[in-house]
């Protein structure tokens, strides 16, 4: 940040005093209020209201035009005991997780501890790395059903070069994930090791050449040192990570064409929801399954947040 | 350079450079696939040259209404960056910088309101959009989203930045809270606040959940939306579905490239104090 001086604020400042009197304590607590208002009109009545709300819609039957019919816990029993499909759903969003989150964690810590150092070419390679974030996914969703089309894609193509038989990848329902799991890895690891960097930027270099004087090697330096220091940016990491992956939907949207794919071997919680609610219009059977999801997020996050307290590591 | 530092840096490279080929590789494919020609794009092992068929772009271009999509989607684009960032300036100063009653529990309320995944409040917010007659429109796709909560905590740890006595001095001169944030917060809060403004900008230009769910007319779908349901038809080639990727994807890849050491700065600036 530039240093004030340079700019005559301060000659600003004086000529304002002049025109305005001093303002009350009180004055100042409504003023607060008053910036508030704008973000926190918009936040309680598209994201407060609607996740409360979500809760009553899920009591009924409902089909977003007729009336509403009410059907107390029933949905939540129907789902929870009865719909194999949400069971499904369930599961394929944890395979997600579980395939994403520890991999793309130790693929974007690795490529930030490669570029943690004095580099010709290291912006030039963290904006390259990062640029398929910013790309569309729809865009680059194209662009890898063909890489993973079984008969002429790319990606069979590399594991024939490597004698590896080739699999159905989006035709196939056992390969259909790990498909999506590659996709998204490619397209948010380069986010992940821009933030990882920052944190690795953060440790004082002293300590890790003080451990160097020390004797300890590049391997007991990192795991000793650099990665008790950097647990607060891991713990970063990993708590958009989870929530991004839990929410997985357009990757699967666009690779499935809409449908979940073979056998619906691509379905997940959120797109599950999506064609409840918009493809066969059950708003309340939808709602409730919004409900499970978003208790599923509250749960994974308090586990987060009090297991963090034992391996996230303040100075 | 000396041949330690030579030893030292060259494995690094290595890997780095097999890591790029690996994240480049589909961005190159896809400009390939939408030269080639209509007949051949695919082949084992795969054509990694292109046959330079530029009409492949004009005939993707009369194949859909591109040019709709794309005024719509910078239309967009624009209002939801200016409010975003209005929005998050605004709340983003009252808690770094403002003290009334209530303002550590509102903020860990907004800072929780952020585990709430879009999907839970789709039904919900479809209805309220329904009810206020906003289905299929453009404010549909823009005032919902209008707060982030991530450009009011970036906002928010810039301004916690600002030495207090720049305060305290225009407050004993008088300034109110409005005025400062004006002429003296906003100015030096540019970096921040390009960050916040590209970083939504991309988003608003790649959004589909939302849009897809709310708009059913050409009039108002952005270009993602479009480029869905061109996916979609049976009809297309993928020679001209290349190139339609390539048509949405070209103008967010320039500005990224642009602007990138803004927002990959700003990125990690937050995630420091994450």
């Amino acid at each position: 940040m530039e240093p004030l001086s340079s700019v005559s604020d301060r000659s600003l400042l004086r000529t304002a005093a002049r025109s305005g009197p001093g303002r009350s304590a009180v004055a100042a607590g409504w003023q607060g209020y008053a910036f508030l208002t704008p973000a926190l009109f918009i936040l309680v009545a598209f994201l407060l209201i609607p996740t409360i709300w979500v809760f009553g819609i899920s009591l009924f039957k409902w089909d977003f035009i007729g009336d509403p019919e009410f059907l107390g816990l029933r949905n939540f029993v129907r789902l929870l005991t009865e719909d194999e499909l949400f069971r499904k759903a369930v599961f394929q969003t944890l395979y997600f997780v579980v395939g994403t989150v520890p991999t793309g964690m130790a693929l974007s810590l690795l490529l930030a501890v490669l570029l943690n150092a004095r580099l010709p070419g290291r912006g030039l390679f963290r904006a390259l790395l990062f640029s398929p974030y910013v790309m569309p996914v729809i865009a680059t969703t194209v662009i890898w059903q063909w890489i993973f089309n079984p008969d002429y894609g790319v990606m069979n193509a590399l594991l024939n070069a490597f004698q590896i038989p080739g699999v159905g990848w989006v035709r196939s329902a056992d390969w259909i994930m790990p498909a999506i799991i590659i996709y998204s890895l490619w397209h948010f690891t380069g986010y992940n090791t821009v933030i990882f960097l920052a944190g690795l930027a953060n440790i004082p270099p002293e300590l890790e050449e003080a451990a160097h004087v020390d004797g300890a090697g590049a391997w007991s330096t990192f795991w000793k040192v650099t990665w008790p220091l950097l647990s607060p940016t891991t713990y970063f990491v990993l708590f958009i990570s989870m929530i991004g992956s839990f929410k997985v939907f357009v990757q699967v949207y666009q690779f499935t064409l809409g449908t979940g794919g073979p056998d619906r071997a691509a379905e997940t919680i959120g797109f599950y929801l999506y064609q409840e609610a918009f493809q066969h219009f059950r708003a309340g059977y939808a709602s409730a399954i919004s409900v499970i999801f978003f208790l599923i997020i509250v749960v994974v996050t308090g586990a987060q947040m009090r297991f963090a307290s034992r391996w996230v590591f303040y100075r | 350079m000396t041949a330690r530092r030579a030893l030292e840096l060259g494995p690094r490279y290595l890997l780095l450079a097999l890591a790029l080929v690996l994240f480049l590789f589909p961005i190159y494919w896809m400009a390939v696939l939408s030269l080639d020609a209509p007949q051949t794009p695919f082949g084992l092992p795969p054509k990694l040259w292109p046959d330079w068929e530029f009409n492949n772009f004009a005939s993707a271009w009369k194949a859909v209404p591109w040019g709709r999509y794309f005024l719509n989607t910078v239309f967009i684009a624009a209002m939801y960056t200016l409010l975003v960032c209005a929005t998050s300036v605004l709340a983003g100063y009252a808690f770094a910088s403002m003290s009334f009653p209530g303002k550590a529990l509102i903020f860990a309320c907004v800072l929780g309101m952020y585990m709430v995944p879009q999907e839970v409040t789709l039904v919900p917010n479809y209805v309220i959009l329904a009810k206020l007659t906003w289905l299929n429109s453009f404010q549909a796709q823009i005032v919902p989203l209008g707060a982030s909560i991530f450009g009011i905590f970036l906002m928010r740890q810039f301004f916690l930045t600002l030495p207090k006595d720049l305060w305290e001095a225009a407050q004993l001169d008088g300034v109110g809270h409005l005025r400062f944030l004006l002429l003296i917060g906003l100015p030096l809060a540019r970096p921040a606040l390009v960050t916040v403004a590209l970083f939504h900008l991309v988003a608003a230009w790649n959004s589909f959940l939302w849009p897809l769910i709310v708009t059913s007319d050409d009039s108002v779908r952005p270009i993602q939306v479009g480029l869905s349901s061109f996916a979609a038809a049976d009809s297309t080639q993928p020679v001209l579905l290349a190139a339609g990727a390539v048509m949405t994807t070209l103008p967010i890849l320039v500005l990224f490239l642009v602007a990138q050491k803004q927002l990959v700065g700003g990125i990690a600036a937050t995630g420091i104090r994450g």
